[in-house]
């Protein structure tokens, strides 16, 4: 009864939307570091650790009033507590063992055992328990234990939980973890000459130093000598202790000059990686951005014209070093990756983000490469490709770019209308490039609410010295309308084309917005 | 339109579309190659073809151009289409060069060298892609606009002696009544300059002037035999 109960429960919470959102909102707040607002989190954590730790280290000397103790008592670690046991919970998911041994169940003609999906899901909350972060954030609630002081020695851990919050902290010590054999290898020699010279000094100096006493005191001047610190509470008296001091304290110069030049090696090599990251990091954060392929002429044409008006909201791809670093000279945000990886792609935000990705590159074949990439990955990404050929021009549309653009066939044409339509070539190219005097433009009734139902005689366009060039239905096969009659009534989602100076359009926009909030 | 001639430097794909599309509007094409290759690959094609040493000013001199001429410089060497360029700007100065170039700094130097248009292949694609990022509909619009095939496009129409647009002012015209939309004129009363019609002007019609209009093209076509006549007085 209480197992199908239990497994009624499990299916009612897979089910459950509500239930997903409030998990999924929780999982963005404590580990999606793409989420929009996990920063205001992260900076309200950061303040209550630096707060608890400062009222635990005052309190170490000073009274403090009963309602700061109730603060760091009850509050931080009701905190604290409760970001743990959810951090415990969105590991992972009870219901989707319980679902999946159901249907496996269901499969093999066997008993439903919830003991198997329990079993799995507390291993791996106990695998999380297990992780020095979740063992950090255990110990730095237990400061709060007042009857145990020896408990305070904890507040260290809240000095520790900061790592989780602050990324320049996990980003020094993932660079120190790639070079963990190199540090490894010099600490296995720090460990051998110090327990080495430790040993000869207490053999040599046992009985003629007093300071010596026993191999602790070694082991202690050693360590201090080779770190080059000298306290000098415990200095050689015997020639061959001096011998061995020497030797020592010129190992000991090496060996920090060593570990000096692997940390900044390895800085060196991962500066790059860390800025790019951060770019990434800073993109994803954005509901919509483009992604770039390559950095040839289009790639600089384009950023030429418009980079200031996609500003933090691009970056671009570039496979060869020389030309990300000459894209980074010229003021553009590049890092040096291959779009075709499906790893490069996959580090962008594909799930919330709107993201349009150009292939610009020069190799239809990379292109095309590029273009199937990014929708393998997400048919959500809008992919504007560059095709050199016509022949490529199917191809691009198999792999499903939205849109091609071919050079020479745009120059082509417009070559054709300076030939046969000369004189109003210059008011063709004002048009596309949207010079303030000749402006094409939409406005989407989406964002114009008060033009639904209205006609097109009612707006008024010569008034306005606009001109309604035409009207895009709705949806995805809607028709293009143009030069609509004047009694064509506008409806919800239509996209109306007009053409006018900026200044007339701004205004007529100004009117069908504003009103709405009078 | 159609007593004008056109001189193609350079044999490539875009000499190819033009001398295609453009025989029907123009009264002589010819392409003008420097090496034997693409004469005999141009000539093989069907299409008018000369073999000219065209960093020879003697030889340029001696072709055959008007000042309502055109001339189009698409060699693919960038090098050779400025110094061409420069070239028959010294030779024929009233002439429109139309050049087309392939990046920012050969558009500067083509500027500096007397074109009077140039076709930058990759502005045009970067405005392109920005236009179908900001304005996908307008953008497709422009696409059909700017194709040969479609049967959409912007046209170029002189009001004649006798029109019945003479001396009609701009507003109380109904040209939507024709289905098609007036884009801009040049009204010579007030200047030579193309003027949008959405510039907040008041313009009048009058022989001699130039409108721009967008349509369909059947629609265009019985719109210029329209106004060629006189509106009946009754």
């Amino acid at each position: 009864m209480l197992k199908e109960l239990l497994i009624q429960y499990a299916f009612f919470l897979h089910g459950s939307k509500r239930y997903k959102k409030i998990k999924t909102t929780f999982s963005n707040f404590l580990l999606n570091s793409d989420y929009e607002y996990k920063k205001y989190f992260d900076i309200f954590m950061i303040s209550l650790i630096i707060v608890s730790i400062a009222i635990l280290v005052y309190e170490v000397k000073n009274p403090v009033p009963d309602w700061v103790d109730f603060f760091d008592i009850y509050l931080v670690t009701a905190i604290f507590l409760i970001e743990y046991i959810a951090r415990v919970w969105v590991h992972n998911d009870w219901h989707k063992q319980v679902v999946k041994e159901v249907g496996e169940a269901q499969f093999l003609n066997r008993k439903v055992s919830l003991w198997i999906p329990t079993k799995e899901t507390l291993k791996g909350k106990i695998r999380y328990l297990l992780t020095p972060t979740a063992i950090i954030d255990l110990l730095a609630i237990l400061p709060a234990y007042r009857p145990l002081r020896v408990l305070r020695i904890f507040v260290l851990f809240r000095v520790f939980k900061l790592l989780r919050y602050t990324k320049s902290i996990n980003q020094f010590l993932s660079v120190l973890a790639s070079k963990k054999f190199e540090l490894f290898t010099l600490l296995f020699l720090l460990v051998f000459i110090t327990v080495t010279a430790g040993i000869a000094i207490y053999v040599f100096e046992q009985n003629e130093n007093e300071n010596i006493e026993s191999i602790f005191d070694a082991l202690y001047w050693a360590l201090i000598t080779i770190s080059t610190v000298g306290y000098g509470d415990i200095s050689p008296v015997t020639p061959e202790g001096r011998v061995v001091s020497m030797l020592i304290i010129v190992s000991g110069i090496a060996m920090i000059s060593f570990v000096t030049s692997v940390i900044v090696s390895s800085f060196s090599e991962k500066l790059d990686e860390l800025k790019e990251n951060r770019i990434i990091e800073e993109l994803n954060k954005k509901d919509e951005f483009m992604i770039i392929c390559g950095y040839g002429q289009m790639t600089r044409m384009f950023l030429r014209y418009y980079a200031q008006e996609y500003t933090n909201r691009y970056i671009v791809i570039e496979n060869d070093k020389e030309r990300v670093e000459e894209a980074i000279k010229e003021g553009y945000k590049a890092i040096h990756e291959d779009a075709s990886k499906h790893d490069v792609i996959k580090c962008f935000n594909l799930q919330y983000s709107n993201i349009t990705l150009l292939a610009l590159t020069g190799n239809d074949i990379a292109n095309i490469y590029i273009t199937l990439n990014a929708k393998s990955l997400s048919r959500k990404i809008k992919v504007i490709a560059r095709a050199r050929t016509e022949k490529m021009v199917k191809k691009y549309q198999l792999a499903g770019a939205d849109s091609i653009i071919r050079p020479n066939i745009i120059a082509d044409r417009m070559l054709y209308t300076a030939i046969t339509q000369p004189v109003m070539y210059k008011a063709i190219y004002a048009i596309l490039t949207g010079k303030n005097m000749a402006l094409l433009d939409e406005i989407n009734l989406t964002h114009a609410e008060l033009l639904i139902g209205k006609t097109i005689e009612e707006l008024e366009f010569k008034k306005q010295k606009l001109l309604c060039i035409g009207l895009q239905r709705a949806g995805e096969g809607g028709a293009f309308i143009f030069n609509p009659a004047v009694k064509t009534t506008l409806e919800e989602s239509d996209i109306l084309l007009v053409m006018g100076r900026k200044l007339s359009i701004e205004h007529f926009r100004n009117i069908y917005t504003k009103v709405k909030y009078v | 339109m159609f007593n004008r001639k056109a001189l193609m430097f350079g044999y490539s794909n875009t000499t190819k579309f033009l001398a295609e599309n453009l025989t029907k509007e123009l009264h002589y094409l010819v392409i003008i190659v420097d090496d034997d290759d693409s004469y005999q690959a141009a000539k093989k094609a069907g299409y008018r073809v000369k073999l000219l040493d065209i960093t020879d000013d003697d030889i340029l001199e001696e072709l055959d151009v008007d000042e309502d001429d055109y001339l189009i410089c698409v060699m693919k060497d960038h090098y050779i289409n400025v110094f061409l360029t420069l070239s028959l700007h010294s030779l024929f100065p009233k002439t429109t060069i139309i050049a087309l170039s392939d990046s920012y700094h050969a558009t500067q130097k083509l500027k500096m060298a007397g074109a009077t248009r140039i076709i930058d292949l990759y502005q045009v694609s970067a405005n392109r892609i920005h236009n179908i990022l900001t304005k996908p509909v307008a953008t497709k619009l422009i696409e059909r606009l700017f194709s040969p095939e479609e049967d959409f496009s912007f046209k170029e129409m002189l009001i004649p002696k006798n029109s019945i647009l003479d001396t009609v002012m701009a507003d109380d015209f109904d040209f939507s009544k024709h289905g098609i939309i007036l884009v801009g004129m040049i009204d010579k009363r007030l200047s030579n300059q193309f003027i949008f019609i959405t510039s907040g002007l008041e313009n009048r019609f009058d022989v001699g002037d130039t409108l721009v209009c967008i349509g369909y093209n059947d629609d265009l076509n019985k719109f210029e035999e329209y106004i060629k006549g006189k509106e009946d007085e009754s």
